[in-house]
């Protein structure tokens, strides 16, 4: 057991954080500047941004802060467990805080120092990166975080969601979890990293890589996939019809990552791309338009 | 004098935005505190970083005063005739609060008045700058603005601080949700609290420098220059240059500090596009090279000192090995498959939504290629041109560009080369996004300028087919560029064609696809391209009214409008040309209006119209011929000629005859005439002295 998380720096990092260490360590900063500490969701997203804690709690002028970690799953980039940086599914930590606070930059630094990282021998930049999700029709200005040239976490200042100028901005903060380890961990592959002291990233993913990397590139059943793209879709529409965003929504995200899965398998052409993608458009701006309560609720008004 | 500075802190803006927001607040603090009276001479000096933008100036420190005529009544009214003032006079004095006593006589244009001068007493700087101050910086406009927390304003950034100060003293004013204060900011992570408080702009500069931030561009970019110099002297090398990235590092950086690292020597295998394109995405470094070939080195500058740890190093090597490793793993993947087999993907490669694939945009890029090689003389190079059409988008479908989409164009022409396509097409794949704009050189063989002409024109064509069209700051796929792109190859080899038929082929080559009908798209590219050209003519510094004047003789062959342009700018000078000018000026005010009208030499009565027909018909073809060969200076001169007949025909002859037959005659030769001066240039566009500026 380590009784403190944060462990004087070594020769080039806390080299001793584990990822877990890591956890909880920016869920007690965060919980200590007013985040409630949200579980991860259990339907399958893309980014912490998709959840119901960031989706549905920016769109209207009330104040909101949370901290998760939110697994992020990508089918396509699955690597069947060989290479040494790039997974399926990797872990974020979200922070939404609406409105964005003034100091919320030094706030992230702090964050960082809390980590053990000493911010005066590193070089950190803010570099330009505006991040834009036509899905969801959502966008906003920001920078990647780079570390010493590692890209460490996305800092965002929502501009509009759900096809809604948002009233009141809210800033997200996305820290890549396995990479900040790396960083503080110092090593260079992704499997060697340490969930815990005893449990190593190896032992708990390796697997996991090798048979969705498996499922996602060549056996997800592609008939199948396409029946229930289909059936998310449709029961989507009849729940927003009923008043039932959050379920509706959850049906949008199933779609979302039945395509996924679908693009991962090859099985898309353009065109049906193009009409899948709006589809799940249309009906996540629906969604988003009857939850903020506004009346023209069609689905293309949004589209940016 | 007072020294004058003003600052806005914001968190990190990008450099394009740097620039954006530097510019504006040169000109626009510039011409507010000229137009208040602060600013008696000089003009506004501006520094930057990604954190914040700096204005300095010397202004006076209060305006000065303003004499001021307030205008009553006319004379006329306001005495009689014996000096006596009237009511009118004692009435408009008491309005005023004036004695009728010191009521005095102007002359105006619209004859005597009565009024006074008043003094209007100059204000103090401090006062008149909050305004000024307010309004320039929330007018400030950048590519892409943001609004946060719960504030209506909109900026490239959040604003996190406001500064002025005159002669070291506050001045007040609020915008962005903030007021200014008399202090600032060193550098975010070593000095991250500390106020400093300023008493002058060398003392504004001075304390920030010793917070670790150096305020001069040039300051930082030399210092880059000397670090980079100071390391790599020794090894007899030198940066790979790449002034984009050393720009963005200029203003990225505070304080920056020049490091040296390295990597293993067996990624030399690689190319160099793809060694530097690794290097310099992402992690920004600057690849080195000795006797022109990269060696397993880089630099870096970074916002710290390096201390012997050399954590910065460490951290970026290890950072660039795990992607050299991927580049390496994609490009010994990527030869593997050939071009010809990625290009059978392109089917799934989404183009634009409604103009289908990139397999369909080959084959559009075929058609177009290969009418492009009829009409500029290179058909023996058709059958290379049609297999770099087909294969050159091939490489977006490479893991290469899917992770350096930079990569494009340069990933497939490097693959081509080593899968054993002819040298020349695989050059025109390498080259053909270039010129990625007018900066950018144009391909260096026809090959790849006929690929890239056609692969921008279609895009062109498509998107405005569509009705999407480039407004204000936006320019929906790149339109601008591509069509800077498209004009720059154009004039950079000197293609005589015509652009109108080609834009046709274009069009002719979406088929049904395209939503407005082809007169209409037609119409709405030749338009945007006659903009295109007016702004490229206008920055390379030609008088906005001779580019009118040369594309007004229209664009349908964009070499000769440079030509004309280039004609009218040199002979600009000549005695003849503003005579001449105002000659067909003339003609053309006469014919306004007239319907259409033959010429019957039967019908030519007096000498000066003979001899004027006998003129036009020795010029009309020499001119003619000259424009064909595209020889402008040498057909100006010949239309020129007509001057002399002109002066005697506008002189001696009654254009507008009683009798209906003479008068459509004679307006029938000036017509030929309009017409034949239009083949030359539009002459009607160029302003001369004394004239109202503009059409």
């Amino acid at each position: 057991m380590r009784p403190d998380p944060v462990r004087p720096e070594g020769e080039g990092g806390a080299a001793d954080m584990t990822l877990q260490d890591l956890i909880m360590n920016l869920q007690k900063f965060w919980a200590a500047r007013g985040c409630y500490l949200a579980q991860p969701y259990d339907v399958e997203v893309g980014a912490g941004t998709m959840t119901p804690d960031t989706f549905f709690r920016v769109l209207d002028a009330r104040p909101w802060r949370t901290a998760y970690v939110q697994p992020a799953r990508r089918p396509a980039d699955g690597r069947f467990g060989e290479n040494p940086h790039r997974v399926q599914k990797h872990h974020q930590f979200q922070v939404i805080i609406k409105p964005s606070p003034a100091d919320i930059q030094r706030m992230y630094l702090d964050s960082l120092s809390g980590l053990g990282i000493r911010l005066e021998d590193h070089d950190l930049r803010f570099d330009e990166d505006n991040w834009e999700s036509p899905t969801i029709g959502s966008w906003g200005v920001g920078w990647q975080v780079m570390l010493d040239g590692l890209e460490i976490s996305q800092f965002t200042y929502f501009q509009q969601a759900g096809g809604i100028d948002l009233p009141s901005v809210p800033v997200e903060i996305t820290y890549g979890l396995e990479r900040l380890a790396m960083f503080l961990e110092e090593k260079d592959d992704i499997y060697d990293l340490s969930w815990s002291a005893d449990v190593s990233y190896r032992d708990l993913r390796h697997r996991e890589e090798k048979e969705f990397s498996a499922y996602n590139f060549e056996e997800a059943g592609i008939k199948a996939l396409r029946q229930q793209f289909g059936l998310f879709s449709r029961e989507a529409s009849r729940l927003i019809k009923r008043e039932l965003l959050l379920p509706a929504y959850d049906m949008c995200l199933k779609c979302s990552h039945v395509f996924n899965l679908l693009d991962a398998r090859g099985a898309i052409s353009v065109t049906e791309r193009v009409k899948l993608i709006s589809e799940i458009r249309a009906l996540v701006i629906q969604v988003a338009r009857k939850y903020a309560g506004r009346k023209d609720e069609t689905g293309e008004a949004g589209r940016t | 004098m007072s020294d004058f500075v003003l600052e806005i802190m914001t968190e990190e803006l990008p450099v394009s935005h740097v620039l954006a927001g530097l510019g504006q607040l040169r000109e626009n603090l510039a011409s507010e505190l000229h137009g208040a009276g602060l600013l008696p001479e000089g003009g506004v000096d501006v520094f930057g970083t990604c954190r914040r933008l700096v204005a300095k100036a010397d202004i006076s420190p209060r305006q000065s005063d303003r004499q001021e005529r307030v205008i009553g009544p006319p004379r006329s009214a306001a005495f009689t005739e014996d000096g006596t003032p009237t009511p009118a006079a004692q009435g408009f004095a008491r309005s005023r609060g004036v004695e009728v006593s010191r009521l005095e006589v102007y002359e105006t244009e619209k004859g005597a008045y009565v009024g006074f001068t008043r003094t209007e007493e100059g204000r103090p700087a401090g006062d008149v700058l909050p305004e000024i101050l307010t309004r320039v910086v929330s007018g400030l406009t950048f590519p892409k603005m943001m609004r946060w927390s719960d504030n209506p304003f909109r900026f490239s950034r959040p604003v996190v601080n406001l500064l002025c100060l005159v002669d070291g003293r506050p001045v007040s004013f609020r915008t962005c949700g903030l007021t200014s204060s008399d202090f600032t900011f060193g550098h975010k992570i070593f000095f991250p609290e500390r106020k400093i408080y300023p008493r002058s702009f060398e003392d504004y500069r001075d304390s920030l420098r010793t917070a670790a931030v150096v305020i001069d561009p040039g300051e930082r970019r030399a210092r880059i220059e000397e670090g980079t110099r100071a390391l790599l002297d020794p090894l007899g090398a030198s940066v790979l240059a790449d002034a984009g990235l050393m720009d963005k590092l200029v203003y990225d950086i505070e304080n920056p500090y020049v490091f040296l690292g390295s990597f293993d020597e067996d990624y030399l295998r690689l190319p160099l596009e793809i060694l530097s394109t690794a290097m310099r995405e992402g992690q920004h470094l600057f690849s080195v090279v000795k006797s022109g070939r990269q060696i397993a080195r880089f630099v870096g500058v970074a916002d710290v000192r390096q201390d012997d740890r050399g954590h910065v190093r460490k951290g970026n090597e290890r950072v660039l090995k795990a992607r050299l490793k991927d580049a390496d793993f994609f490009w010994q993947a990527d030869l593997k498959v050939p071009l010809r087999k990625r290009a059978e993907g392109l089917k799934r490669v989404v183009f634009q939504e409604k103009l289908g694939s990139y397999a369909d945009k080959a084959g559009r890029l075929k058609k177009l290629v290969v009418y492009l090689c009829g009409k500029i003389d290179a058909g023996r190079t058709k059958s290379e041109a049609v297999a770099a059409a087909e294969l050159c988008k091939a490489d977006l479908l490479t893991e290469m560009v899917r992770e350096f989409p930079s990569l494009q164009g340069r990933m497939g022409g490097l693959l081509a080369e080593r899968q054993g396509l002819s040298r020349a097409a695989a050059r025109a794949i390498y080259e053909h996004y270039q010129p990625a704009g007018l900066e950018d050189a144009s391909p260096s063989a026809p090959l790849g300028a006929v690929l890239s002409l056609a692969d921008k024109l279609d895009s062109i064509v498509g998107v405005m087919g569509l009705g999407i069209q480039s407004t204000g700051s936006s320019d929906p796929f790149g339109l601008r560029r591509n069509a800077h792109g498209a004009c720059k190859i154009i004039l950079d080899r000197r293609w005589v064609l015509s652009f109108g038929r080609l834009v046709d082929m274009a069009f002719g080559a979406y088929g049904a696809k395209l939503s407005l009908p082809p007169a209409e798209g037609k119409a709405a590219v030749l338009d945007f391209f006659a903009n295109r050209l007016r702004f490229i003519f206008e920055r390379q510094g030609y008088r906005y009214d001779l580019v009118n004047a040369a594309l007004g003789a229209g664009i349908d062959n964009i070499l000769f409008a440079r030509l004309r342009l280039e004609a009218l700018n040199a002979l600009r000078l000549s005695a003849q040309f503003e005579p001449f000018i105002l000659m067909a000026k003339r003609v053309n005010n006469i014919l306004r209006g007239e319907p259409a009208c033959r010429v019957n030499a039967g019908l030519l009565v007096e000498k000066e119209e003979k001899a004027l027909w006998d003129m036009f018909g020795m010029v009309k073809d020499n001119a003619a011929a000259l424009c064909a060969r595209g020889e402008f200076v040498p057909a100006q001169k010949m239309v020129f000629r007509l001057q002399p007949a002109l002066n005697a025909f506008f002189d001696r002859v009654l254009v507008m005859a009683e009798e209906k037959k003479l008068r459509h005659n004679r307006l029938g030769m000036l017509q030929a005439v309009s017409r034949l001066l239009l083949q030359v240039a539009d002459y009607s566009q160029v302003v001369v002295e004394g004239e109202a500026a503009g059409p």
